[in-house]
């Protein structure tokens, strides 16, 4: 994540991961979960701030998840099933449970799947938010598979050329195993900025660089500016020169994935509605698995090593920044907004549990 | 593609698909490929031109394969095997086969394994260039799967903050089914642009726009300017800010599926050998097909139905733009570039065969 996204330090208050973690479980619990699916919920949202994901996990997202549940429109007891089956294939309705839920869930299917055949996908309609979808898509990793995830739903990014939204900011995530490089793991919105982060910059204050968003006439912005009132997201590349159609097509990708095949779903089709698709490619299906992770390693050590341009420290490779943050974040605890901590306060109150417990300012 | 590539008009010839297939089959049939290979790589070739993907056509690409054959990088008789044939999955040795021949031949095995399997994925190494990418995946529409194709190779692109190239612009394409409107195509290279392109910007004379290439530092060239003599093409996103990790890491993406899952291929192959991924989705396997394809036209029909920001006519989907284009040169025509033809007659008087028959 850019540094712009941060939260300023002197607005932190670290928390340990396993405090998180207690205090995200009870509140789970508390809205009706039962205890292994609060367990996953868990799992699934604090993985994110474990990583440095600060967009999709507790401060952005816990307060949605209670208002959904809340409201009756997440199902607490989702009767999922399997619509259709093949010996790579599912597709399950997931009668409006949590994606954080289910999604790991099917991931697990796709990967049984693989070991069988070498490859397995599962499509699922009807579904509520997957939280971040490299967590879905690292489930294949410790099966020394290849692991991809993708959700789609809801209208806030313009085609190219278009003046209204359309489509949604879908992301692709892909997780590779490597030996003993941390693993290859890449978690992209098909938008120029993921939609989170718009609020993230107005808690923060933060201006909008030139080519992330769309006026409301879908007008890119080319300036950098406060972040309008009514704004747009813009596909990756933010103009049609610089490949914004690649960002809008990718976003049409997940859609067909996720909505399309699984229940014909897209655009307005329910607001808040999500439709997600997992796969898992088996390794040893297609070469020797040693020497596939050796190649990795071979493969990501050439990419850091690459010798860097003027002004810059370090060339990275998708996975290995979030990596080195989760090793910080274990030692010294997941850095929280002030006004989270808030929240967590009211809402701790509220639910009648233990307050979230702080491990310094 | 922009209208900043193409050719001139006062600088181009029309010439029917059928007698650019003619020459084209008889240039590589010349090649000493066989008739049925020649025949197959000839038509990978012009679908490139006919669908407006001038890139990835004859006029870019025929006379690197000719040079690739004659130095023996391409293998005109290649004895191409099967390194694993699982169920779903499969791996295969493509002996310097040309690209334009082993893709299809491997997207229909993988067709084959979809029809029992549900989907089926194959990878290939030892390869060479494989063309637009796009034809490959195109494969699966008459048989109602999605279809899906990467190929790897090369280190043209700086990864982002990289000082030089280190990956290739990995395209990634995909091409979905649908009942009446046009199939839902993509085929995007994971660099801001084709590697191609900019040679057709070399010939045409035309600027390079911001956020294209790297200066020889690394550092994003954000203002416009003339083709450099090195090339290092900047990711797709062009800057950190705008996403250039995105384009950087579908190249690796690419790069892992063809190269690294083949064979451990990456960087700078000293036989410039390539390596390719392909796989097929039967619709089926998820979902009853007329339902989805009914769904697609809907889809696309609410995407290409969006109104236009201020100065568009028209919001389109990937694949639209190609197939308007493919019957517009159906009726009139591929444009070629008069530099194109002086080659084409230079090449069938060298191999002394007939020359491109020009009404």
């Amino acid at each position: 994540m850019l540094e712009k996204f941060h939260v300023p330090i002197q607005d932190t208050i670290r928390v340990e991961i396993s405090e998180l973690r207690k205090t995200v479980k009870s509140i789970f619990i508390k809205l009706g979960l039962n205890e292994e699916d609060s367990v996953q919920a868990t799992d699934t949202l604090v993985n994110a701030d474990e990583r440095g994901v600060d967009t999709h996990g507790v401060s952005n997202m816990l307060r949605i998840y209670v208002e959904q549940f809340s409201s009756g429109f997440y199902n607490v007891n989702p009767e999922w099933k399997i619509v259709r089956e093949s010996p790579t294939t599912a597709n399950i309705d997931c009668d409006g449970g949590l994606g954080l839920v289910l999604v790991p869930r099917a991931m697990d299917i796709a990967i049984e799947k693989a070991k069988e055949t070498g490859i397995g996908a599962v499509t699922m309609s009807n579904g509520r938010h997957a939280g971040m979808m490299a967590y879905h898509a690292m489930k294949a990793i410790p099966n020394d598979m290849i692991g991809y995830a993708v959700t789609a739903g809801g209208q806030n990014m313009v085609p190219t050329f278009g003046a209204e939204p359309r489509l949604a900011a879908n992301p692709h995530a892909w997780a590779i195993p490597a030996g003993n490089e941390p693993d290859f793991v890449l978690d992209i919105s098909s938008s120029s900025v993921a939609a989170n982060k718009i609020g993230l910059l107005r808690r923060l204050n933060e201006k909008i660089l030139p080519g992330l968003m769309a006026t409301e006439d879908g007008s890119p912005i080319m300036k950098e500016q406060e972040v309008p009132e009514n704004t747009w997201l813009l596909p990756t590349g933010g103009t049609r020169e610089l490949g914004s159609h690649k960002g809008y097509g990718l976003s049409a990708v997940a859609q067909i994935f996720g909505g399309i095949l699984s229940s014909g779903s897209f655009g307005k089709y329910g607001q808040g509605k999500m439709s997600h698709f997992v796969s898992a490619y088996d390794i040893s299906a297609f070469t020797d698995l040693d020497r596939f992770k050796k190649s990795m390693d071979e493969f990501l050590k050439y990419l850091r090593d690459t010798p860097t341009a003027p002004g810059q420290e370090r060339v990275y490779y998708a996975g290995l920044p979030e990596h080195e943050e989760e090793i910080i974040r274990k030692e010294k605890g997941v850095p929280l907004h002030k006004e989270v901590i808030d929240w967590f306060d009211s809402i701790t109150s509220e639910f009648n549990i233990d307050d979230l417990v702080i491990k310094s300012k | 593609m922009l209208e900043h590539f193409s050719v001139n008009s006062q600088d181009q010839v029309l010439v029917s698909k059928s007698k650019l297939f003619e020459v084209t089959l008889k240039i590589l049939l010349a090649m000493r490929m066989p008739e049925a290979d020649a025949s197959l790589a000839s038509d990978a070739l012009i679908e490139a031109d006919m669908r407006g993907c001038e890139t990835h056509g004859v006029s870019n690409m025929l006379r690197n394969y000719v040079k690739a054959f004659r130095t023996g990088q391409i293998n005109p008789n290649p004895k191409w095997k099967y390194i694993v044939n699982g169920k779903a999955t499969a791996t295969i040795d493509a002996d310097k086969s040309h690209g334009l021949v082993i893709c299809p031949k491997a997207m229909d095995i993988a067709i084959e394994k979809a029809k029992k399997y549900g989907i089926g994925a194959v990878t290939i190494l030892n390869s060479t260039h494989a063309g637009m990418m796009a034809y490959h995946s195109m494969r699966a529409l008459k048989h109602d799967m999605i279809g899906y194709a990467i190929t790897g190779g090369g280190a043209v692109m700086v990864p982002t903050f990289g000082a030089i190239p280190r990956v290739g612009a990995v395209p990634h394409s995909w091409a979905v089914p649908t009942d009446k409107e046009p199939p839902f195509v993509l085929d995007i290279s994971s660099s801001s642009i084709a590697a191609n392109k900019i040679e057709l910007l070399r010939r045409t004379g035309a600027k390079v726009l911001p956020g294209f290439l790297a200066n020889e530092q690394g550092i994003p060239e954000m203002k416009p300017h003339s083709v450099p003599n090195t090339v290092n093409l900047l990711p797709w996103g062009s800057t950190r800010e705008l996403g250039s990790h995105k384009g950087y890491g579908l190249a690796v993406v690419g790069q892992v599926f063809s190269g690294i899952l083949s064979s451990g291929l990456f960087g700078v192959h000293p036989e410039k050998l390539g390596s390719q991924f392909v796989a097929a989705y039967s619709i089926d396997a998820f979902t009853e097909v007329q339902k989805f394809k009914r769904s697609m036209d809907e889809f696309l029909t609410y995407l290409k139905e969006t109104p236009p920001a201020p100065s568009h006519d028209r919001v389109y989907y990937a694949g639209e733009i190609e197939h308007e284009e493919m019957e517009n040169r159906t009726l009139n025509g591929i444009p070629l570039h008069f530099e194109v033809i002086e080659w084409f007659k230079m090449i069938t008087k060298e191999l002394k065969i007939p020359s491109i028959d020009l009404d």
